[in-house]
């Protein structure tokens, strides 16, 4: 996936440290990016992106919420949850549901690869 | 011991010397003049009695005009034998209407102030004494007091002085000087017919040269005695005085058959020196034929013929009962207040007066009943001569018939005369008592304190059935007087003796160690039950300074609070401690001025109580610290994430600037600021660290001003993203500019956090959309208060006051500790916590703690006592 060319993401957190960083990250490593402090605004804004890189643990609805709502919309976006600690625990396979997670801090190489595969498993789903 | 009652001691032995000196009337004023000069510092006063016909007049004076004794002779107060009068003391005489009219005499005089003190016997005023001041004058009670005894005395000796003086004037007999040193040999005419022939048994013819009509009318015993000793002649008034009739009964006997056995040796010597040509003389009593016994001061003198030879014996005796009675009147009065001043037991003194009084009235018996301070018990002061069956009845009862009239002279304070007591209707088994022993009339007066105050009771029984004469009833008053010094005396003595014993058992009962200290510091005196734990022992300290004796920091802190003591007359506390051989000790010291220049320190040794409170404290330190275990454990999800998130911040920006390195050409502005982030952010984990660290250790309480607010947002930042996750949302109301408290920041974060968790947990059924979590400040002049309220399922009824106990929970998870541990560390911060339901729904929890500036004298005094101390 290194050599997919420029993507379109989305970064949902609301900690204005992660996000900030993760949107410097990324658009250094050549990607398009957007970021939404909370789900509300996310959904509110409905970003036609390649991939969701969304926070589980958020003040309003949670990441698991903010993908249900859009599932129910019929949208099929693909979504990589990262996640503190002490959230819904990352082995609740029926929670995350087959969607990548990364435990933060992650490294560069552990996020694109939960990119890649949120983007391909997708593309099998489809 | 009460300086009134010795100064009026003091005053009645002043007086008691100065009237038993006086020898006539114009003694007494000179006595009574002295005394008040003496005795009330009055250099002007005055004594002024009615004359026969009712006028006030002057009779001795000190320091006074004849203009002003003219202008004011005759004013007075009070009538002749006004009754009840009182004094009338006058302060200014300027605001005294009645003596308006004096008062351009009274300026002319220099006279400010004035006191009109009557003179009463027997109830009636005979007279007045007057004290003049410069200046106006305020008459203090105690004066008042003393003015009183000396008027009682004076008004006594005056009346004294004028039945002697009645009984003086008779000195007729030419030649007869009882006094005089040398007395010439007396002329007589001899008649040679020495054969009968009486005219009122006075041998007719022979008295022409001796002025028969004087001889007739002396109030004198004069006898006429032949060579042979045998009575020729004995003069009317002797026949009365000796209580015979009819002369012929005595003429004819021998003169020393009529004295006493052991007494004739005395009368025949002065017989024999009268044959010689000189005056014999002695003093011996006899009872009369009526059963009286008189004293006689007899003169055995010769009377010679014109060759001057020896031809028959004239013999005067003079009736000196009456003075020497008086005379051992005023001597007894003398040794009883000498008694009374020496500090005699109240009933020798009793017993003593009893006798002296007795001795003036041919030995009728009197008895002193003393009535209790509870008012109702008598019991008995002094009856030597009665019989113990009887005087002891009286001992214990209360007041009633079973005590008579003494009873009703207790209750009322007014003298009481039973003429008759076979008439007495009201108390029959005391009636019979007395009849039993001979008595049948009893007279009574009450004993009254200076305050007139009932003392007791002074009676007198008469064998006979009559009321008193004016010299008994004065006799009466003036025993109750004295009886009434005697006691008032002995009970402030008792009082005080009883006060200083008093003392001396809380002395001995209280643990305390007691330091007197002079201002200084120098230690004078302790009182010390146990020597040997003292840092040294009492010989080594006394005398010494402070400074010398203990630590210099704790000397210093000593003399700060001996500083304080004296400024404010308050007692002044201080805690500190010692470090004693192996132990470190605890005291407490109040110290209090004495004396007026003197400090005393009670200390009081405090370790029990100080090593409970420590370990209690050590104890409430290990709970809380089990209690902050307790929680981060219960919270690590919370905690992990508040790390992981400025940590995944920091790797995302570090690899982000190894890519902006690649770039060329370089973005310098933007690599400084993903430095700058990740500086921010490692700072921000490096934060949740230190307060981790923090609430994990065990440490000891520090001691702070604290910010409220401050405290209670560190909270929450550190329970921000437990709440975020829990779905908690929080409002918080904190009242800017709150004054600091005193506290630790570690337990005070712990109690917030307590409660905060504590009200998320009885929201966590609760339907998101319906929570609320709300932390509130706000302050008063006392304490700061801070209130978490919820919207939870509230306390349930009956555990409001438990639901601070320790293992009382609701939460599957707690141990019930963190209210209880809570409450505690509330508490040990001087402050409380209270629990309540909200009217709606949902619980308020409420910690009130001190302001800073409130508890700092408290609480920082000792910790800083305790610094200063060196280490053990």
């Amino acid at each position: 996936m290194a050599d997919a060319g420029p993507l379109s993401l989305a970064v949902v957190d609301d900690d204005e440290a992660v996000r900030t960083a993760l949107r410097r990250l990324l658009r250094a490593m050549g990607h398009d990016v957007r970021v939404f402090a909370s789900a509300e605004e996310c959904e509110a804004d409905a970003p036609d992106v390649d991939c969701l890189i969304v926070d589980l643990r958020l003040p309003g609805l949670n990441g698991f919420e903010l993908r249900e709502r859009l599932r129910l919309r019929g949208s099929l976006i693909p979504i990589v949850f990262i996640t503190g600690d002490g959230g819904p625990s990352p082995s609740d396979a029926a929670a995350h549901a087959g969607t990548p997670t990364v435990a933060k801090p992650f490294s560069e190489s552990d996020l694109i690869a939960a990119i890649t595969q949120a983007v391909s498993s997708d593309a099998n789903v489809q | 011991m009460p300086a009134s009652t010795n100064r009026q001691l003091a005053v009645r032995l002043a007086v008691g010397r100065a009237l038993g000196r006086a020898r006539d009337l114009d003694d007494v004023y000179s006595a009574a003049l002295d005394t008040l000069a003496e005795c009330l510092d009055v250099s002007r006063a005055s004594v002024l009695l009615f004359d026969p016909d009712g006028v006030m007049r002057f009779k001795a004076w000190r320091n006074l005009s004849s203009e002003y004794r003219a202008a004011v002779q005759g004013h007075s107060p009070w009538s002749s034998d006004s009754l009840d009068a009182e004094p009338m003391l006058v302060s200014d005489v300027t605001r005294e209407p009645s003596l308006e009219a004096y008062l351009p005499v009274f300026a002319r005089e220099g006279i400010a102030a004035l006191g009109f003190i009557p003179l009463v016997s027997l109830g009636r005023v005979i007279g007045k004494f007057m004290l003049y001041y410069a200046a106006p004058h305020t008459f203090e009670d105690e004066e008042v007091e003393l003015i009183g005894v000396i008027a009682a005395a004076v008004a006594f000796a005056v009346e004294r002085g004028r039945m002697q003086e009645g009984s003086r004037r008779s000195d007729s007999i030419p030649g007869y000087e009882p006094n005089a040193s040398v007395i010439g040999p007396w002329e007589w005419e001899v008649s040679p017919d020495t054969s009968a022939e009486h005219h009122n048994g006075l041998p007719s013819g022979r008295l022409r040269q001796v002025r028969q009509c004087d001889i007739e009318s002396d109030r004198d015993c004069l006898k006429i005695v032949g060579l042979d000793g045998r009575l020729l002649y004995v003069n009317p008034a002797g026949l009365a005085q000796l209580g015979v009739e009819d002369p012929r009964a005595l003429l004819g006997r021998r003169w020393v058959e009529l004295w006493e056995e052991k007494d004739r040796e005395v009368v025949e010597d002065a017989i024999a020196r009268a044959k010689a040509g000189t005056i014999g003389r002695f003093q011996r009593p006899t009872t009369t034929p009526a059963g009286v016994m008189k004293w006689w001061d007899v003169a055995v003198m010769p009377i010679v013929d014109a060759d001057g030879a020896v031809v028959q014996l004239k013999a005067v005796s003079r009736d000196v009962s009456a003075q020497l009675r008086v005379e051992a009147f005023q001597a007894g009065q003398h040794q009883v207040l000498e008694m009374i001043a020496t500090g005699a037991p109240l009933a020798q003194v009793l017993t003593l007066l009893v006798h002296v009084i007795e001795d003036q009235c041919d030995r009728m018996p009197c008895q002193v009943l003393l009535l209790d301070a509870d008012g109702v018990h008598v019991r008995l002061g002094a009856a030597p001569s009665l019989p113990e069956e009887f005087s002891s009845r009286f001992d214990g009862q209360p007041l009633g018939p079973h005590v008579g009239a003494c009873g009703i002279v207790m209750q009322t304070g007014r003298t009481v005369i039973v003429a008759d007591i076979e008439r007495e209707a009201q108390w029959p088994d005391l009636r019979d008592a007395a009849l039993s022993i001979g008595l049948r009339a009893c007279w009574s007066a009450p004993i009254l304190s200076p305050k007139k105050k009932v003392l007791g009771s002074f009676a007198m029984f008469s064998s006979a059935a009559r009321g008193p004469c004016r010299e008994e009833l004065r006799l009466l008053e003036t025993a109750a007087d004295l009886a009434g010094a005697a006691i008032d005396h002995h009970r402030s003595q008792e009082a005080l003796r009883q006060s200083e014993e008093r003392s001396r058992a809380i002395l001995r009962a209280i643990p305390d160690w007691m330091f007197v200290h002079s201002e200084d510091g120098v230690y004078l005196d302790c009182h010390v039950k146990n020597p040997g734990a003292l840092l040294v022992p009492p010989e080594t300290f006394l005398g010494k300074s402070m400074r010398d004796i203990l630590p210099p920091s704790l000397a210093e802190v000593f003399e700060r609070a001996f500083e304080r003591a004296r400024a404010s007359n308050e007692p002044e506390r201080i805690e500190y401690s010692l470090d004693l051989q192996h132990e470190r000790r605890f005291y407490e010291a109040c110290i209090v001025r004495c004396d007026s220049d003197k400090l005393l320190s009670i200390v009081r040794d405090i370790s029990d109580r100080k090593h409970a409170e420590l370990d209690a404290a050590a104890q409430r330190q290990e709970l809380a610290h089990l209690n902050r275990v307790l929680i981060l454990a219960e919270q690590s999800g919370a905690l992990a994430h508040e790390l992981s998130q400025p940590l995944a911040a920091i790797l995302a920006n570090a690899q982000a600037a190894r890519h902006l390195l690649d770039r060329t050409p370089l973005d310098l502005d933007e690599l400084r600021e993903t430095l700058d982030d990740v500086i921010k952010s490692d700072k921000r984990a490096g934060m949740v660290i230190h307060r981790l660290r923090e609430l994990l250790k065990k440490s000891n309480a520090v001691l702070q001003p604290l910010d409220l607010n401050e405290v209670t947002r560190e909270v929450l930042d550190l329970t921000h993203s437990d709440l975020l996750l829990r779905r908690m949302p929080i409002t918080t109301a904190l009242s800017p500019g709150i004054p600091p408290v005193l506290g630790d920041r570690v337990q005070l974060q712990q109690v917030i956090l307590n409660l905060v968790i504590n009200a998320c947990d009885a929201m966590s059924n609760v339907e998101p959309a319906e929570r609320e979590l709300k932390l509130t400040t706000v302050a008063d002049e006392e304490c700061v208060q801070i209130a978490i309220s919820d919207r939870g399922v509230g306390i349930p009824e009956g555990q409001l006051d438990t639901v601070f106990d320790p293992f009382v929970t609701h939460r599957p998870q707690g141990l019930g500790l963190g209210l209880a541990i809570s409450r505690s560390i509330v508490v040990a911060h001087h402050g409380r916590i209270q629990a309540e339901n909200n009217a709606d729904r949902g619980a308020t929890f409420r910690c009130f703690l001190p302001l800073a500036s409130v508890v700092a004298g408290a609480v920082v005094g000792l910790e800083s006592v305790v610094a200063m101390m060196p280490p053990g």
